[in-house]
C-alpha cells in the first residue's frame, strides 16, 4: 500500500473524498441551522420573556454570592484600610495596617510556610489520590461497583470535619492508639512525638481531610475517558506507560487542576485543623488572622486576610495555566 | 451438532478454494475458542481461512461471538484454546501493538484531546518514527481519506462521517497486513452509512488489503463482503459469498437471520431421485433433494426467498404443490419493491414483488391472494 502509484490511485478511486458525503452532511448541518434559526426568529415578546426566565433562574445564586461572598470580601478590604480603636475600628483611612504587615517577618514567614505546606499537600494528594481515582474510574468496570466504591470513598464525609480532626488526638497522641500499638509491637521504645502537635502531623491530617477533594474531580474526569480509546492506543503501539502519558493524563488534566485548586485553597486558609492537631505548637496564616481577631485587632486581621486571599488568587492563576478548562472540560 | 460442525467447515474450505493458495498464506483460525468464566462459551471451535486482499464480513446477532473473534485476532482478547496464524506465524501471545493488524473500534475511539493530525500520527509516534517522517505519513493517510483540510481540528469539531475517516486514516498509516473493523458504520446516520460502506469497499479494493469487518447488518454484509461468515451462538453457521448466503442459506439459523426468507418445517413424504416432497402444516412442497441422506418420515425444513415468491391477485383455487392461498395482512411499499406480509392459517409469510405492482395491492389488506414458487427456488435446510 505504500507505493506512490497506489496512493495516487487511492485518492481517485478509493479516496473517501466523495462530494456526495460532504453534500449529505452539509444538508444535515443546514437543516439543523434552520431549526435553530426558527428558535432565534421567535417574536420579540417571547425573547424578552425568555431573558426574564433566565434572570429569574440566576437570581437566587447571584443574591447568595452577593451577600455571602462579595459583600464580606469588600468589607474585609475596607476594614483593612481603617484605623484600629480599643473596641474595634473606626472608618478613618490609614495604611498603618499594611505598613505593619510589610515590616512583620513573622507574617511573611508564615505566609510562605503555609504556601509551602499547601503545595506539599497538593502534591501528596495528587500522588496518592490519582491511583485511587484511576482504580475507581478505569480498573473497576461495573458501573454499580464503581458507584458503590465511590460512596465508600466518600465515607469520611459522613462525619463532621471537626470530629475527624479531633479524632486524631486519641489516635496519634503520646498515649494514642498508634503509639501504643507500635510500642506493644516493640518497634519503638519511646512514644513518637511527631505524630501529634507537629508540622508533620498537621500536614498528614490535612492530607487525610482534603484528599477526597482531589479524588472526586479526578474520578469524574477519568470516568469520561472512552475505554476503547485506551484499547486503540494499545493497538497503535503504546505500552501502559505511554498510554498513561499520552492519552489518560492529558484527558485527566482538568481534574488535576480543579482538584489542586480545591486542596490548595482549603489548606492554605486552614486554621481549625492547625489549632487542633498542632495544639498551639504550629501556626498558619489562618491562625494568625484568628489570633488577631481574638485580640480585637480587626483592621490588622483584615489586612492579613487580604494578603492571604491575594496569595491564594496567585496560586490559582498559576494552577490554571496547566489546563485550558474552558476548552477541555 | 458434531456433524453440522464438520459440514460447515467443509463449506468454508470449499469456498476458499478457487485458486488454492498455499496453506501458510493469509490468516488462519484453527479451533479458536473463548470462554468467559465457566458458563459462557463466547466463541466455540471456529475454523476459518482468510486470504490477503479478501474482504470478509463476520455477521450475526449481538452475542454471537463475532466481536470476540475479531478481538482475539487483534490481540485484545486471549483465546481459551485454538490457534491464530498469519502467513504461517502464530499471533498468540503477541500484544496488539506487536501484531501486523490494526483495529477500527466501534465508536471510532479517537483521542479527543489531540487534533486530527496528532490522532493519525499517534501510531507512528509510538513506534518511534521521527517527527518529519510521521508527519508525512499522516499527511498521506489524510489525503487518502480526503481530510487534509481538517488536519488541525479536534475530533469533536468533525461530523460523524469525518470522524470515521480519521479513524480509518489512523490505522491505514500503520500499513497493517489486516484491517479489523468492529461495527465501523454503527455510529453513523443511515444515509451516511449507505455511502460509507461503498467507500469502504472501494478503499479495500484499491489497497488490496485484508479487511475483516464485524456487523449485525445483513444488507451491509452483502454490500461489502467478498465472503460472509454467519455466526450464531459462538459457532460458524455458514461461510459463503454474498450471493450464496442470500439465495442458498444452509440452515434455519442462517435463513431466519438473513431475513426475508420463508422457513417451512415439515415431514418428508417421498424422495424421488433428485426431488424431495415435504408435507408441512400449511402446504405441500417439492424441492431439489440435497446430496446427503435424508429419509422418508424424517422432519426437515426448507426456505423460500420472499423475492422468489409469485403473487397472483386472483386467488383461483390452489391445489398443487408449492402454492397456497393467503390473506394480506400488511402492504408495505418501499419504492422499488413492495413487501406483502401475508398469512395462511396462522403461518406468517413474506413476498416481495416489484414496486410497480403497488397499485394492484394498495388498500387490499384482508383480501386473499395466491402464493406460489418454483421448485428450484426451494432451499432445503439443515435443522
Amino acid at each position: 500500500m505504500s507505493s506512490p502509484s497506489d496512493r495516487e490511485g487511492a485518492r481517485n478511486v478509493g479516496g473517501l473524498r466523495t462530494e456526495d458525503i460532504e453534500q449529505a452532511e452539509q444538508m444535515l448541518a443546514e437543516r439543523a441551522q434552520e431549526t435553530a434559526a426558527l428558535g432565534e426568529r421567535a417574536a420579540p415578546g417571547v425573547r424578552g420573556r425568555r431573558a426574564l426566565v433566565t434572570a429569574a433562574w440566576t437570581a437566587p445564586g447571584a443574591v447568595w454570592l452577593l451577600f455571602f461572598l462579595l459583600a464580606p470580601v469588600l468589607m474585609i478590604v475596607l476594614v483593612s484600610f481603617w484605623t484600629r480603636t480599643v473596641s474595634g475600628f473606626e472608618s478613618v483611612w490609614t495604611l498603618e495596617n499594611y505598613e505593619f504587615l510589610f515590616q512583620s517577618n513573622v507574617y511573611w514567614n508564615q505566609l510562605w510556610d503555609s504556601f509551602w505546606h499547601s503545595l506539599v499537600i497538593v502534591a501528596a494528594a495528587l500522588v496518592l489520590g490519582f491511583p485511587v481515582a484511576y482504580f475507581l474510574a478505569i480498573s473497576v468496570t461495573s458501573l454499580r461497583m464503581q458507584i458503590a466504591l465511590f460512596i465508600v470513598a466518600l465515607a469520611p464525609f459522613w462525619t463532621s470535619y471537626l470530629i475527624r480532626a479531633v479524632a486524631w488526638i486519641p489516635m496519634m497522641g503520646r498515649q494514642g492508639a498508634l503509639n501504643t500499638a507500635l510500642e506493644d509491637l516493640g518497634l519503638i521504645s519511646e512514644p513518637l512525638d511527631i505524630l501529634l502537635f507537629s508540622d508533620f502531623a498537621v500536614t498528614v491530617a490535612m492530607l487525610q481531610l482534603y484528599i477526597l477533594f482531589m479524588v472526586a474531580p479526578l474520578f469524574f474526569m477519568l470516568a469520561q475517558i472512552d475505554r476503547s480509546s485506551l484499547e486503540a492506543a494499545r493497538d497503535l503501539g503504546a505500552n501502559s506507560f505511554k498510554t498513561f502519558r499520552e492519552v489518560i493524563l492529558p484527558q485527566a488534566m482538568p481534574g488535576v487542576v480543579i482538584g489542586s485548586i480545591f486542596v490548595f485553597i482549603l489548606t492554605m486558609g486552614e486554621f481549625a485543623t492547625v489549632r487542633i492537631i498542632g495544639g498551639g505548637q504550629v501556626a498558619s496564616v489562618g491562625t494568625i488572622v484568628q489570633t488577631q481577631v481574638a485580640s480585637v485587632q480587626f483592621p490588622q486581621a483584615a489586612a492579613s486576610a487580604v494578603f492571604l486571599v491575594v496569595a491564594m488568587f496567585l496560586g490559582v492563576l498559576v494552577l490554571l495555566r496547566f489546563s485550558n478548562l474552558r476548552e477541555e472540560l | 451438532m458434531a456433524r453440522e460442525q464438520t459440514l460447515t467447515h467443509d463449506e468454508g474450505a470449499a469456498t476458499a478454494a478457487p485458486s488454492k493458495p498455499p496453506a501458510s498464506s493469509g490468516l488462519v483460525l484453527r479451533g479458536l475458542t473463548k470462554r468467559f468464566g465457566e458458563d459462557v462459551l463466547a466463541v466455540d471451535d471456529v475454523d476459518l481461512h482468510i486470504e490477503h486482499g479478501e474482504y470478509v464480513v463476520l455477521l450475526g446477532p449481538s452475542g454471537c461471538g463475532k466481536t470476540t473473534t475479531l478481538r482475539m485476532i487483534g490481540g485484545h482478547e486471549d483465546p481459551t484454546s485454538g490457534e491464530i496464524l498469519l502467513d504461517g506465524e502464530s499471533l498468540l501471545g503477541l500484544p496488539p501493538d506487536k501484531r501486523p493488524t490494526t483495529t477500527v473500534f466501534q465508536h471510532f475511539a479517537l483521542f479527543p484531546h489531540r487534533t486530527v493530525r496528532e490522532n493519525v500520527e499517534f501510531g507512528p509516534k509510538m513506534h518511534g518514527v521521527a517527527k518529519d517522517a510521521r508527519r508525512e505519513k499522516a499527511q498521506e493517510a489524510l489525503d487518502m481519506v480526503g481530510l487534509r483540510e481538517m488536519a488541525d481540528r479536534k475530533p469533536s469539531a468533525l461530523s460523524g462521517g469525518q470522524q470515521q475517516r480519521v479513524a480509518l486514516a489512523r490505522v491505514l498509516v500503520m500499513e497493517p497486513k489486516a484491517l479489523l473493523l468492529d461495527e465501523p458504520l454503527g455510529d453513523l446516520d443511515r444515509l451516511l452509512r449507505l455511502r460509507m460502506r461503498v467507500e469502504l469497499r472501494a478503499l479495500q479494493r484499491q489497497l488490496g488489503l485484508m479487511f475483516i469487518h464485524v456487523t449485525h447488518d445483513q444488507e451491509e454484509s452483502l454490500s461489502v463482503g467478498d465472503r460472509i461468515v454467519v455466526m450464531h451462538e459462538g459457532r460458524i453457521e455458514q461461510v459463503a459469498d454474498p450471493y450464496t448466503i442470500s439465495t442458498k442459506p444452509e440452515n434455519v439459523q442462517v435463513a431466519s437471520f438473513m431475513g426475508d426468507n420463508n422457513v417451512f418445517h415439515g415431514t418428508i413424504t417421498s424422495l424421488e431421485g433428485s426431488r424431495l416432497l415435504l408435507e408441512t402444516e400449511h402446504v405441500a412442497i417439492s424441492a431439489p433433494a440435497p446430496q446427503d441422506g435424508l429419509e422418508v418420515g424424517a422432519s426437515t425444513a426448507v426456505s423460500v426467498r420472499a423475492a422468489a415468491v409469485h403473487v397472483d391477485a386472483d386467488a383461483a383455487a390452489p391445489g398443487g404443490r408449492n402454492q397456497l392461498s393467503c390473506s394480506i395482512d400488511v402492504v408495505e411499499y418501499l419504492g422499488d419493491l413492495v413487501k406483502l406480509h401475508v398469512s395462511a392459517g396462522g403461518k406468517r409469510l413474506l413476498a416481495k414483488v416489484a414496486g410497480e405492482r403497488y397499485l394492484e395491492f394498495r388498500g387490499r389488506e384482508g383480501s386473499t391472494v395466491r402464493l406460489s414458487w418454483k421448485e428450484e427456488d426451494v432451499q432445503p435446510l439443515r435443522p
